[in-house]
């Protein structure tokens, strides 16, 4: 399995994991507040969120922003799967269909945003291993609004 | 969708917003020299921005009371036009076409699914 594989297989059971702090979430919403199931849940979510901040760092390191935040957009399809297995949520063609266009959209925006000479992503995507590295410093610099965006949303 | 269901989305969509506020925060923190490692943390826009997340993880909560699981993530994904602004307003970045186009799917998609709720 070459390396970028093994990166993208971490990033996407990186994010499964970290959209399962949802599960923790709505599950606390039913429980009382402060209540010794609330603290427990609450602290699972925080450590999710910990897990996630390190990993989405790890996975920076060895794969082009553009492309994490693009592959970021699953998590919405991880919130209709969780909602219906756990929830009895149902699944409506209004819901996929949504859901599809909204995963359109931040792919392109993932990607609008390598655009540009002030950033590297987009770049870093096409070069060699060398030069990804060396832009991807760059790009996950200016691109720090986005990249930290993804660590910190959700709850 | 029923009247406690928007008003919860709103605790959501404010939270999303709180969220993306905190990043603003830690983005102009992290633009700044500090004398040591510590330092970089243990100042007062560092921690008010963790403060700020932290209560974005608990109005996520309360909005879950009635907010079906399936949306948050949804709702959640406003945060890209919130970004946009900020990164517009406050970090002088350009927008582009494509940006904008994005972002209309973004919403449009949240429009849609929000129909299905």
């Amino acid at each position: 399995m070459s390396s970028r594989i093994k990166t993208l297989f971490a990033l996407h059971l990186l994010l499964m994991v970290y959209s399962t702090s949802g599960i923790l979430s709505k599950l606390a919403a039913g429980v009382d507040f402060l209540s010794w199931q609330f603290v427990g849940l609450y602290a699972g979510i925080i450590a999710l969120l910990g897990v996630y901040a390190i990993g989405w760092q790890q996975i920076l390191r060895r794969m082009p922003l553009t492309s994490a935040f693009s592959n970021k957009a699953v998590t919405i399809v991880w919130g209709i799967v969780w909602g219906a297995l756990f929830f009895s949520e149902p699944i409506t063609v209004s819901k996929v269909a949504g859901a599809a266009l909204i995963i359109a959209g931040v792919v392109l925006f993932a990607h609008a945003d390598g655009e540009g000479p002030d950033v590297g992503a987009e770049g870093a995507d096409d070069a060699g291993s060398s030069g990804a590295a060396a832009s991807q410093g760059a790009s996950r610099d200016e691109n720090a609004l986005l990249g930290a965006d993804g660590v910190i949303i959700d709850g | 969708m029923d009247n406690s269901l928007v008003l919860y989305s709103g605790i959501l969509l404010l939270g999303t917003f709180i969220s993306a506020v905190s990043q603003v925060i830690l983005k102009r923190a992290a633009q700044k020299t500090y004398p040591s490692k510590l330092a970089e943390y243990l100042n007062f826009p560092v921690i008010f921005a963790y403060t700020l997340f932290v209560a974005t993880t608990l109005m996520c909560i309360i909005a879950y009371r009635v907010v079906p699981l399936s949306f948050g993530p949804v709702l959640e994904s406003t945060s890209y036009l919130y970004v946009t602004i900020f990164g517009v307003l406050i970090f002088k970045e350009r927008i582009t076409k494509k940006k904008l186009l994005a972002l209309a799917l973004i919403l449009a998609g949240i429009a849609i699914y929000a129909t299905g709720v």
